[in-house]
């Protein structure tokens, strides 16, 4: 099956300290692994396609090191703040002209948290589509996703062509090999200008969460932390 | 004049309470406005939810009924709910935050033209002379490490709002009778691209976990069987509903439903206990809006203890079994 | 056989960095490989990188917004008892002129942009397709072949090169498997650094310390801030964090039975440090071993066959007392590494011989002039005086010396006196003043 990953590039959440590091989203990690494993024993491609700014490319080449085949650019201004309804139509775009089975995305970028792209490219290509992916299977001419629904796993046969949005919850994404990383950096990547078109969200102020009334750490003798909690918990907390 | 409409969430013949806490909010939004509220109910008996809906505030209810909706599909949702917009032209929508309003959004946005403001924490409206009325909210980003005041012009807008966030309240007012718009809704399941083929659900969940008032969440420091039951018996002595991090759903000690955080779900219970969690960002994403978070950790410098109200420094396998008994005393 | 590279470096810290840099500038075609996630993931340091290389290696760095914190014009040496701090103090107009001689560094921050400018420098040499930089990946082996080291295993992938250099750092696996040092470090020669980054707003932080621009201020600290353990303590300025922390011997903390965090907290709660940390916020913790600049824990040898060995994963690093040199210490042996093996790849000789030409041109450099000339300041600094009634002397003499207090006030000879008679004897203090005035 012929697979197109759309992949983000988001700032590292996990680091302490503002780093500015960026990396790929992890939900698109996923999405790549996902797709190795699936084409593992085909010899049609994997393709990757990234909007953002040029300095993207290291990100584009940690996907490609884990196996992809192809890549493209959409390069975009660095300080342009795309949200996911523009985002989602310069890649419907890209996508409009090209023939593939399955067209995967994460199902939410790290930094943002939106989770809107994957629904509203499969709508402005009209392909069925399922989200939250965690298990996904080959059949002729379909594809059985899992998806993680409300009260449990529910499972969803796709023809295609169809497009799946990926829980990191699918898989362990692999770490590039040395010949994975050597193969990516001598993979041209095809670069294109993208012209964004306008947000329909703006985002007027960021700010950190308030935060939380600061707490208190007990420690010592087991008995002794469930009597002190407990009497906490019953007058000063007054829950239960 | 305008509208705001409030998709209800039935799940196990319920309304669910994300959805009245939505539709609370709408209520009180409209107010100083002078706006309408309406409801939309997808259900193979929708009717059956009406009163319910009146009582939270509704003054019109879009009743689309189909046993379709009984299981979640997104195809025949996306059709549903993209024509009741039509009918009822809100300004705003408002869903709750759930895996099935997550699936259909991003397809509803481009049919109905519509922009989104997914998984928020409030919304409002704001009016302006010239500008009009803008729909802002806040949002939690970057696995809720920061949040972005975030705003949309369009003349409709579709909110989903996090669990939690508002309160439920009945309102005062004796109205008049809520109205009632049964809307023909034939869904020829010929055109239905994706089938379902099973729903595997999640066994022994008795409490819905993003509505529970106690949440017994366990992390990797539970470790097995052993450690699960204790879990399990702190849960059903507080009525609590049971919630895990990401590494024991994948080491398979606990269902994927249970899954609190990022990718999982979001809670805000009254008690929280993170019972082995060491509060990795994108599981504390998921429940630092409870708002009674008990730790137990045996490691002093877990990050579990910044958010926590009380922590604990010890090892679970010491401190449930005791609390397990002192906790039967006090509620028995 | 997979492509062969002139080298392979294992380690993307400094000392590796620095190799990568010199190699992509000579147009070597090399391999580096690092294990964490990114260079700098898994680096910690105090960290003020002193010397002049990195104006070498990337020069007019300073005109760029990335990479270092803050240069430093301003230091102070304090040393102190439980309430008091008494210091040195230094500031200088001539620090302010580029290159600085010395720059405070987030390594996370730090080591990923020297990364990225090893990248460029590859991308401008002439094999931008065939030298590398490869990261999250862990080199388990060095390959021999007749004795011979010929390339690297990790996982199962085996890459070939004309000669290996090790910059893996303190923890010196390979170092070790090679033979070059014993399977276990005496622990006598090492030591345990712990540090926290205190999250300060910008300005807050300029205010409080003085700071114009992008310059900032280094303290160091000897006496109470180890609560009795063997070591000190550093307070660095960055851009909008503090970089506070511990340099304790092992020995001596395994013997006070406190842990590192321990100790860290009373120095931390010193009402003179409290005062500096104030409002800060912990964003980050980390503990690493680091070397203690014993000339004799340095390897059997810098290089043996096929094998260059550059900063702490040789034990090159100096700390006299005055600042702790590991950084810049890494920086010179990899530029000097490097420089061998370039010169062996353009004579196409990579025999020991050759490889002999690095420790030559490390001996000639101030790298290990200083190791040798400053190993009496080193030992030194291991007298158990130096932590504790040092320290509380130079703090009562300071007491007295600067109150005023009604009475008649005595000559500053006689409080010096009374200051020694209560912490030190005069024979123990005549002994380390000669050494002390021999070592610096
Ligand atoms: C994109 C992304 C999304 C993610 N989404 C989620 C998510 O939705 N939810 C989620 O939870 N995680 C999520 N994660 C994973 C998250 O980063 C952490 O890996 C995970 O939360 C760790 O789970 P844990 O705290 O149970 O395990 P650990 O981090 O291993 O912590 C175990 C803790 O148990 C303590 N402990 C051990 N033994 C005992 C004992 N006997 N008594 C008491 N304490 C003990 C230890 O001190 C430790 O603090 C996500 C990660 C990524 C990259
Ligand atoms: C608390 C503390 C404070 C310090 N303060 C200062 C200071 O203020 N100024 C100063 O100059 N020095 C300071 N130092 C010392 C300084 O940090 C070190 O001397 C310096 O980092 C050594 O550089 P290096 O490149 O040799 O090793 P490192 O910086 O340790 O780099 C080694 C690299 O090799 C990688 N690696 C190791 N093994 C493998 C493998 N098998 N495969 C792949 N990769 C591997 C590691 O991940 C690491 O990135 C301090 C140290 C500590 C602990
Ligand atoms: N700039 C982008 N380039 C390519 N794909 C993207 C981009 N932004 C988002 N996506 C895809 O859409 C998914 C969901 O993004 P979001 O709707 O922003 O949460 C991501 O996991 C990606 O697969």
């Amino acid at each position: 099956m012929k697979f197109c990953v759309c992949i983000k590039q988001v700032p590292d959440v996990q680091s302490t300290v503002q780093t500015g590091r960026m990396v790929l989203n992890a939900y698109d990690a996923s999405a790549v692994e996902e797709a190795l494993v699936i084409n593992s024993d085909s010899t049609d491609e994997i393709d990757l396609i990234l909007v953002g700014p040029a300095s993207a490319t290291e990100t584009i080449r940690k996907a490609l090191a884990m196996g992809a085949n192809n890549a493209f650019h959409l390069v975009v201004e660095e300080s342009s703040q795309l949200d996911s309804f523009a985002v989602a139509h310069l890649l419907a775009g890209f996508l409009k002209g090209r023939t593939y089975d399955v067209i995967l995305t994460g199902k939410q970028a790290q930094d943002s948290d939106a989770g809107l792209v994957g629904g509203m490219l499969a709508e402005l290509l009209k392909l069925p589509f399922a989200t939250n992916a965690v298990g996904m299977t080959a059949l002729a001419g379909g594809l059985q996703v899992k998806r993680q629904g409300d009260t449990g796993q529910e499972i969803l046969i796709l023809p295609i062509p169809c497009l799946v949005t990926c829980s990191n919850d699918m898989n362990n994404p692999r770490i590039p090999s040395l010949k994975g990383i050597m193969g990516a950096k001598r993979t041209t990547i095809a670069t294109e200008t993208g012209t964004p078109g306008n947000n329909r969200t703006q985002v007027s102020r960021v700010f950190p969460p308030a935060a939380r009334v600061p707490g208190i750490k007990l420690s010592g003798e087991p008995g002794e932390l469930v009597a002190q909690l407990l009497s906490k918990l019953q007058s000063e907390a007054g829950v239960l | 004049m305008s509208s705001i409409l409030v998709v209800l969430s039935v799940q196990d013949g319920r309304i669910k309470r994300s959805s009245l806490e939505g539709l609370s909010r709408a209520v009180f939004v409209s107010k100083k406005l002078q706006w309408d509220v309406s409801v939309a109910i997808f259900h193979g008996d929708a009717p059956s939810f009406v009163e319910e809906a009146g009582q939270y505030g509704a003054k019109t209810a879009y009743c689309v009924s189909n046993p379709i909706f009984n299981s979640h599909l997104n195809t025949p949702w996306i059709t549903g709910l993209s024509k009741v917009i039509e009918l009822a032209k809100p300004r705003l929508v408002v869903v709750a935050s759930t895996e099935s309003t997550k699936d259909i959004l991003g397809a509803v946005a481009i049919r109905s033209q519509a922009a989104v403001l997914s998984d928020v924490a409030t919304f409002d409206v704001a009016t302006f002379d010239v500008a009009g009325d803008i729909v802002v909210c806040e949002r939690p980003i970057m696995a809720a490490k920061m949040m972005a005041a975030t705003q949309s012009k369009e003349p409709l807008v579709i909110v989903s709002l996090r669990s939690g966030s508002y309160e439920a309240v009945k309102t005062t007012e004796t109205s008049a009778e809520i109205n009632i718009v049964a809307v023909p809704f034939d869904f020829d399941s010929g055109t239905l691209t994706a089938t379902l083929k099973e729903i595997v659900r999640s066994t022994g969940e008795t409490v819905d976990l993003s509505e529970a008032k106690i949440v017994v969440a366990a992390g990797r420091g539970v470790k097995d069987a052993a450690g699960k039951a204790l879990i399990d018996e702190l849960a059903s002595i507080t009525g609590a509903a049971v919630g895990a991090s990401r590494a024991v759903v994948e080491s398979g000690l606990f269902p994927a439903t249970a899954q609190i955080g990022q990718t999982g779900k979001v809670v805000s219970p009254e008690l929280y206990f993170a019972v082995g969690i060491s509060g990795a960002i994108q599981h504390v994403a998921g429940m630092s809006n409870s708002r009674v978070i008990v730790a137990i950790n045996k490691d002093a410098d877990a990050p579990i203890f910044d958010v926590a109200t009380y922590g604990l420094v010890g090892d679970c396998f010491k401190i449930l079994p005791i609390l397990n008994a002192e906790l039967k005393k006090i509620l028995s | 056989m997979e492509e062969k590279f002139d080298a392979i470096i294992v380690g993307g810290g400094i000392a590796g960095l620095s190799a990568a840099m010199t190699l992509a500038r000579g147009n070597a075609k090399f391999l580096l490989i690092e294990r964490g996630a990114f260079c700098g993931a898994k680096n910690v340091s105090g960290g003020v990188l002193w010397g002049n290389d990195l104006a070498k290696l990337v020069p007019e760095y300073w005109k760029e917004e990335g990479g270092f914190e803050r240069f430093i014009n301003h230091r102070r040496l304090t040393f102190m008892d439980d309430q008091s701090a008494f210091s040195v103090d230094f500031k200088s107009n001539h620090f302010n002129e580029e290159p600085y001689a010395g720059v405070t560094v987030l390594r996370s921050i730090f080591d990923e942009w020297l990364a990225g400018k090893v990248q460029e420098a590859i991308e401008q040499s002439e094999h931008p397709e065939e030298s590398f930089l490869a990261t999250d990946i862990l080199v388990e082996e060095v390959l021999l072949e007749g004795g011979k080291a010929v390339g690297i295993r990790a996982g199962e992938e085996r890459f070939y090169a004309d000669c290996v250099i090790l910059a893996e750092g303190v923890n010196n696996l390979l170092t070790r498997q090679i033979g070059l040092e014993k399977a276990y470090v005496p622990v006598d020669y090492m030591a345990i650094g712990i540090k926290e980054v205190l999250k300060l707003d910008a300005a807050r932080l300029e205010d409080r310390f003085q700071l114009r621009g992008r310059s900032g201020v280094t303290n160091e600290f000897v006496g109470y801030c180890s609560d009795g353990v063997e070591g000190g303590g550093f307070l660095y300025t960055n851009r909008d964090s503090i970089s506070i922390g511990l340099v304790l011997s092992l020995k001596s903390l395994k013997n006070s039975e406190k842990t590192p965090y321990d100790v860290l907290n009373t120095f931390k709660s010193h009402p003179a440090v409290a005062d500096m940390i104030e409002g800060s916020v912990a964003v980050e913790y980390s503990a690493h071993a680091v070397s203690t600049g014993d000339i004799r824990s340095l390897p059997s040898e810098l290089y043996s066959n096929g094998v260059l060995i550059a900063g702490e994963a040789a034990h090159l690093l100096l700390n006299a007392g005055k600042a702790i040199q590991g950084m810049d210490f890494a920086m010179r042996s990899g530029i000097l590494a490097a420089e061998t093996v370039l010169e062996a790849t353009k004579k196409s000789d990579f025999s020991t011989g050759m490889l002999k030409n690095y420790r030559t041109a490390l001996e000639a450099s101030y790298v290990m002039k200083d190791l040798r000339s400053f190993q009496g300041a080193v030992q030194l600094l291991h007298q158990p005086e130096m932590f504790g009634p040092i320290p509380n002397m130079i703090c009562d003499f300071g007491r007295q010396f600067f109150t005023i207090s009604g009475e008649p006030t005595p000559k500053a000879s006689k409080m010096m006196h009374a200051a020694v008679k209560r912490h030190v004897s005069y024979w123990d203090l005549v002994k380390l003043g000669l050494k002390g005035a021999k070592s610096l």
